[in-house]
């Protein structure tokens, strides 16, 4: 009989076990900094500024586990920004913003699909193809919106920022949702398909398996995600930005691995980098809360970064060599 | 209802490689083709036409006497044809159970996977394999966790859920263990009688001849012959897929095999434990050619690996009398150890890169620097030569090589250090009958010269005919040493099966 509780055990059937002790321990440093936090207030100010790039990780997951890598998403971020922000206005009607919302999602999906065509038709690299593709969309929002301004009215901008059914804040909810739908989806045929394509193509095709469709329906998904956050940050600032995506791209890449998912695909799921998405966040918040010289702040967060993602090595490393 | 499948003047190129030129095969159900053949003579190109995962550049398939046309997978199966890849078809990180019913899982009405189905049902085809599991499978363990020849029964498992009216098995033995074969056996004749055809690939002669009804052997992509199983023998088989006069033969068997009694120790082993070894010791005298013997999986494989220094391990290992500790395989090499391992794709070479740089990868050392350039490229032709390497140049790539040739590289590499003591694993797994017969005078004369040879393999036949001596490994122990009188078939299978000592000791 196998031992099923031991550490090798825990860390391949739950991926999400690892990133579950990284968030705990960010919010208890956080908690410790600033003791407030759990204020309805504080939280949902938090949980509102954390929710974009959730929403991009989540995409960005799904294409990881399916065995790809989309970079253009802090691109897709920004077209829907600058977009809302042009289009809608400061004095805009609630139907205009609904409407431009709606165009919003279609752009998303439309720059995903660009991606799956030339990545799963073409067969080109995937990050490649989506590297160039981020300077396609990055460029377009320059060119739609050179200049920062713009923006969407406060009262639209309001319903995101202030909204707490429950007395908990509405970014609760939207993940709640989101990781509702993951388990059924991971559950579904289409679920099996993206793990099996994200493990091994060439098996998958010769099980009959529809990989083109799979590898296209990846950033399909992940240009969806990546709309829904361009939307949700363009409400949290109410303010348009060409550069709002930029770095949202690598923090999503990098949320995904802290989320216990692997590079090379077929691995993982969407709790762990939804929890990693947000242990990225906090540990912003802890540098702020820290009083860290601004000077330092790039480097401690990078070696905060650098530990969690070589944490599960070093650990096996250590036991590895242990008797 | 009776079916029938045949293949007409099948024509298939790979870039300017014609790997089929006139392929034929004609399946009934109720009967087992085998389809034999040397390697690259397109057997492999055989199956997948037949499966639809290539696409054919000439010839016709025939579905009961209908021209029928096969584009992908998914026609084959939608067909009735299933197929047991050489190359596993199935994803590492995903469980058994989802591997076995990908693409057709039982759903519920909320368009979920049925957990409970999925489970019940890969329990049942886990059982048909009943009782030749290393542990008990559970329906929910990775691939990527099962042993070689666990993974190959998932395979075959899979291939046969579909249900189909035809299976075609593709080396599925290679890395099965004699029981497990003898279950496959058993299965396949169930099948047979079921009503489905199989058509069954392998060059394990004694295999062929247990299982087929038929055969149909292929030759430089030409079927060259085929008609009943009763009608040939096995010397008229293997002539019929090399054009040469029969070169299979132990070259060793016969003539007394030299005493060396008289040489010095080249290698010994007390006590050495790994996590699967329990305790191995032996002696080895230098120019000995000894056996490994044993199921697969026995800890075979830990043992080469462990002298290598490829493999944490405790006890005391002498070689040429000196105790040695090899914590890195590079200690191993300076000794003068060599390792051909087990899996040649994965461990053995860098498939996409050039046979020249692949020979000389232990080697550049020797050639200074800046590279003698000119030097290294004459060594390693002169080794690719020695050893009959047939290829379109040292710059190709490894992948270009057929399974054999391919092994030669590996092999070759090794002999270009000029190393005393080989440790081979499993050297002619899918190797092709002439091939082997050229690494067997080439395992003999090494023997000669005073190399040492230990020497892992899977096929009984092979230890019996070539080694001096058989240590047979059952469970991580010595189970028994078979030399001389007492190293026959029945002995080192029953030895290896942990049934009797096998006469010795």
């Amino acid at each position: 009989m196998k031992n099923r509780f031991t550490w090798d055990f825990l860390m391949t059937r739950y991926p999400a076990f690892f990133p579950l002790i990284l968030l705990a321990i960010s919010i208890i440093v956080n908690w410790i900094l600033q003791p407030n936090m759990f204020d309805r207030e504080t939280l949902n100010s938090n949980m509102r500024v954390f929710l974009p790039l959730v929403l991009v990780a989540v995409g960005q997951a799904v294409v990881l586990i399916g065995g790809g890598i989309d970079i253009s998403v802090g691109g897709i971020v920004s077209i829907v920004n600058t977009i809302l922000a042009t289009r809608v206005g400061l004095d805009g009607s609630t139907e205009l913003m609904w409407r431009y919302v709606l165009v919003s999602i279609l752009v998303g999906l439309l720059a995903g699909a660009i991606n799956g065509f030339f990545i799963a038709h073409l067969r080109l690299q995937p990050i490649i193809t989506t590297y160039a593709t981020s300077f396609l969309y990055g460029g377009l929002a320059l060119f739609i919106l050179p200049n920062p301004g713009g923006g969407i009215p406060a009262s639209i901008a309001e319903i995101y920022r202030t909204t707490t059914p429950l007395k908990l804040p509405l970014s609760f909810f939207i993940i709640a949702i989101i990781l509702l739908v993951w388990k059924y989806i991971s559950s579904t045929r289409y679920g099996k398909y993206l793990f099996a394509v994200g493990g091994k193509a060439d098996a998958a095709y010769e099980t009959a398996v529809p990989v083109t469709s799979v590898q296209f329906s990846i950033y399909v998904i992940s240009g969806l995600m990546a709309a829904l956050a361009g939307i949700a940050i363009t409400m949290l600032s109410g303010s348009g930005n060409a550069e709002i995506g930029s770095a949202i791209t690598l923090n999503s890449i990098t949320a995904v691995i802290i989320g216990g998912n692997s590079f090379s695909g077929g691995i993982g799921g969407v709790t762990g980098p939804v929890m990693g998405a947000i242990t990225l966040s906090i540990i912003q918040n802890i540098i702020s809360f820290a009083h860290i010289n601004t000077w330092w702040e790039t480097l401690v967060k990078a070696t905060i970064i650098v530990i969690a993602l070589a944490a599960p090595g070093i650990i096996n490393l250590l036991r590895r060599s242990g008797p | 209802m009776a079916k029938s499948l045949s293949a007409r003047n099948i024509i298939k190129r790979y870039g300017g490689v014609e790997a089929l030129s006139d392929g034929n095969l004609d399946v009934h159900t109720g009967e087992v083709v085998a389809l034999v053949g040397a390697n690259g003579s397109g057997k492999s190109t055989m199956s997948k036409v037949i499966n639809g995962v290539v696409v054919l550049d000439g010839g016709q398939l025939f579905l009961d006497d209908k021209p029928v046309q096969l584009s992908s997978p998914q026609s084959a199966k939608k067909l009735g044809i299933a197929t047991v890849f050489q190359e596993l078809s199935l994803i590492p990180q995903m469980t058994v159970a989802e591997n076995i019913w990908l693409t057709r899982e039982p759903m519920t009405a909320y368009g979920t996977v049925n957990r409970k189905e999925i489970d019940k049902k890969t329990n049942e085809l886990l059982s048909l394999f009943q009782g030749t599991y290393k542990t008990d499978i559970h329906p929910h363990d990775p691939v990527a966790s099962l042993p070689a020849d666990e993974k190959q029964i998932i395979e075959i498992l899979k291939a046969i859920s579909v249900d189909p009216w035809l299976i075609i098995l593709d080396e599925a033995t290679a890395s099965l263990d004699s029981r497990q074969v003898t279950r496959l056996f058993d299965l396949v004749k169930h099948w047979k009688e079921a009503g489905k055809a199989i058509v069954f690939v392998s060059h394990r002669m004694e295999e062929i001849f247990r299982i087929a009804d038929n055969y149909s052997v292929l030759r430089n992509g030409k079927t060259v012959g085929s008609g009943k199983m009763s009608d040939i023998n096995e010397k008229d088989l293997v002539k019929l897929m090399i054009e040469k006069e029969s070169v299979f033969s132990f070259s060793r068997t016969g003539s007394k095999k030299p005493d060396k009694a008289d040489k010095p120790m080249c290698l010994e082993v007390d006590g050495l434990h790994t996590t699967t070894l329990k305790g191995i010791s032996f002696r080895v005298r230098e120019g000995e050619l000894v056996g490994i013997g044993g199921l697969r999986g026995q800890g075979q494989r830990d043992l080469l690996l462990s002298l290598y220094g490829a493999k944490p391990h405790s006890g005391k290992i002498k070689i040429n009398g000196k105790e040695s500790k090899f914590n890195h395989p590079r200690q191993a090499m300076k000794k003068g150890l060599a390792l051909v391992p087990g899996d040649r794709a994965r461990e053995g070479l860098l498939y996409i890169r050039s046979i020249l740089e692949n020979l000389l990868l232990p080697s550049w050392k020797k050639y200074g620097f800046p590279l003698k350039i000119a030097k290294a490229k004459h060594d390693a032709g002169k080794i690719a030569e020695s050893l009959n390497l047939k290829m379109a140049g040292l710059n190709e790539p490894v992948s270009s090589l057929s399974g054999g040739n391919a092994q030669k590289v590996v092999i070759g590499k090794w002999l270009m250090r000029q190393p005393s003591l080989l440790l081979l694993n499993d050297p002619t797994k899918g190797v092709d009958v002439g091939t082997k017969a050229e690494f067997y005078s080439l395992l003999t004369n090494l023997c000669n010269e005073g190399k040492t040879i230990l020497f892992y393999s899977s096929d009984d036949e092979e230890l019996i005919g070539l080694c001096d001596r058989v240590l047979v490994l059952h469970d991580g122990i010595i189970r028994t040493e078979l030399s001389g009188e007492t190293l026959t078939k029945e002995n080192l299978i029953a030895a290896s099966l942990g049934i009797s000592n096998g006469g010795a000791l």
